[in-house]
């Protein structure tokens, strides 16, 4: 489904990717830990050509992503992202957020589209808050209500940028239940996360970041009671006391 | 009976000489209003130009824009003004043009340089995670703008450039300067004519008192209007009947 090859990334004469490969196949769930400035948020959003990449390639759905006439709004159309910060956009209701995408970049009607929107909405719970604003949405109903719209667009691949760091540990759940029933409905996630009980749950493979290297990568259960490199023990050691 | 005895009682104050020139404190009322109306809107319009340009990344954009806002915040309207109609305009065109086309045009010019501001502080504060969300969805850079960014920041732009519309109709005063037939250039002539002071001026400030307070209400209504939770009511009941919410 995505394959990366030898990706590089620079900010000025920063190295912050340095040579990732990786292959993340359909329907898996990858989740990436790795300490803060590791680069393994900017690794995500490289595959959602957030970033421009400096060197190295990326191919979606054997489409090479990186190359240099390809269609960016049309890529990040089939890739959704979530944000830790939600993003959503606040002079919109709910619904509305949801229905944006698909109406102004799929052309969809707007009847479909509210259609869609409203089953999307029921999926996570959120029926009775279609025609709310973000501003009256705890965190949790925020961060659901983006991954709704996110899912409007049917992408390919899903990212997940730390979609649980910005909310109180008790909203945290609603958010994760979420992300596992669309693990179970099939969906190929790349899941960027400190949730190390999500990654051990949900996750088919944990990849281990740090220093702009993929230091360790494996099955969640084994990596987490076996860690092979210092650096990951130390990590582990640090976050799971 | 009972005005005319109230009035008797402020005799001191002489009613009688705005009265006499009423014509010409309407017309100035009218051109004040006018002149400030012209100014504001084609000083929104070339202020939005200035401030996409203070916001190019291109030098040759941004730096004329630059220059642009620093003259004209730098340096007093009264000194653009005479600079227009007696420098620019007679230069470009053989002769004046009247108070009117002269002093519309240094109002413009002067307001576009604040709104420019206000215009680029007003996209610059939105996080910069809108941005992302809306391209992440895929839509193209305009499509996002028009979409996501400028609904936002025309919200955040409402009060400043209320701000700016009050300031610019009692700075529009300063044409008297070049003869414009405004609100103050018919106090001067009735506190000529008459060698009286304080009814002309007092009268004066008090039009521009109110044309001031009916502003601060349209800014009001519109700051209201366009709050992020407002929704009419009508379309809200018509949403919950059709999803059944």
């Amino acid at each position: 489904m995505i394959e990366i090859n030898n990706l590089h990334k620079y900010f000025g004469d920063n190295e912050v990717l340095k040579g990732i490969s990786n292959k993340v196949n359909e329907k898996e769930v990858v989740c990436i830990i790795g300490p803060s400035g590791s680069g393994k948020s900017t690794f995500l959003r490289c595959m959602n050509l957030l970033e421009d990449v400096t060197d190295g390639t990326i191919t979606i759905d054997g489409q090479e992503i990186t190359a240099k006439k390809t269609n960016v709004p049309k890529i990040r159309s089939q890739v959704g992202m979530v944000f830790q910060h939600f993003n959503l956009f606040p002079h919109k209701t709910a619904l509305q957020n949801i229905i944006l995408g698909p109406l102004k970049v799929k052309k969809m009607p707007k009847e479909e589209a509210e259609k869609k929107g409203m089953e999307l909405l029921e999926k996570v719970g959120l029926v009775d808050k279609a025609h709310m604003y973000p501003g009256s949405l705890s965190g949790g109903q925020k961060q659901r209500v983006a991954i709704c719209r996110a899912l409007a667009m049917d992408p390919k691949v899903m990212l997940f940028d730390e979609p649980t760091s910005a909310l109180d540990p008790e909203l945290v759940g609603e958010v994760l239940n979420v992300m596992k029933d669309l693990a179970k409905d099939g969906m190929t996630m790349v899941v960027v996360t400190h949730e190390m009980n999500f990654a051990r749950e949900v996750g088919d493979r944990v990849i281990f970041i740090d220093g702009g290297y993929i230091v360790e990568e494996g099955d969640p259960n084994e990596l987490f009671q076996n860690p092979q490199s210092e650096r990951l023990q130390t990590f582990l050691g640090e976050i799971l006391v | 009976m009972r005005t005319i005895a109230i009035l008797e009682y402020f005799d001191f104050i002489r009613f009688d000489i705005i009265w006499n020139y009423r014509e010409l404190y309407f017309r100035g009322l009218l051109v004040t209003i006018a002149l400030t109306a012209v100014g504001y809107t084609c000083g929104i319009i070339l202020g939005l130009l200035f401030g996409l340009g203070k916001m190019s990344e291109r030098k040759w954009i941004y730096y004329p824009a630059k220059w642009y806002v620093d003259f004209f915040r730098g340096t007093p309207l009264l000194v653009q003004i005479l600079l227009i109609h007696t420098a620019l305009i007679p230069t470009l065109f053989g002769h004046s043009l009247g108070f009117f086309v002269s002093g519309s045009i240094a109002l413009m010019l002067n307001s576009a340089a604040y709104i420019a501001e206000i215009f680029r502080a007003g996209i610059q504060s939105l996080d910069k995670g809108q941005m992302e969300a809306a391209r992440s969805l895929g839509m193209p850079h305009g499509v996002a703008m028009r979409q996501i960014i400028l609904p936002q920041a025309f919200r955040r732009m409402v009060p400043p450039l209320g701000n700016e519309l009050i300031a610019l109709l009692k700075d529009s005063s300063l044409v008297t300067v070049i003869a414009a037939t405004d609100i103050l250039y018919a106090a001067k002539v009735t506190a000529g004519a008459y060698f009286r002071f304080w009814e002309p001026y007092l009268f004066a400030a008090l039009l521009y008192l109110i044309l001031t307070w009916v502003c601060t209400k349209v800014i009001a209504y519109v700051e209201n209007r366009y709050s992020t939770s407002y929704i009419p009511a009508k379309r809200r009941r018509f949403f919950m009947r059709k999803h059944g919410v």
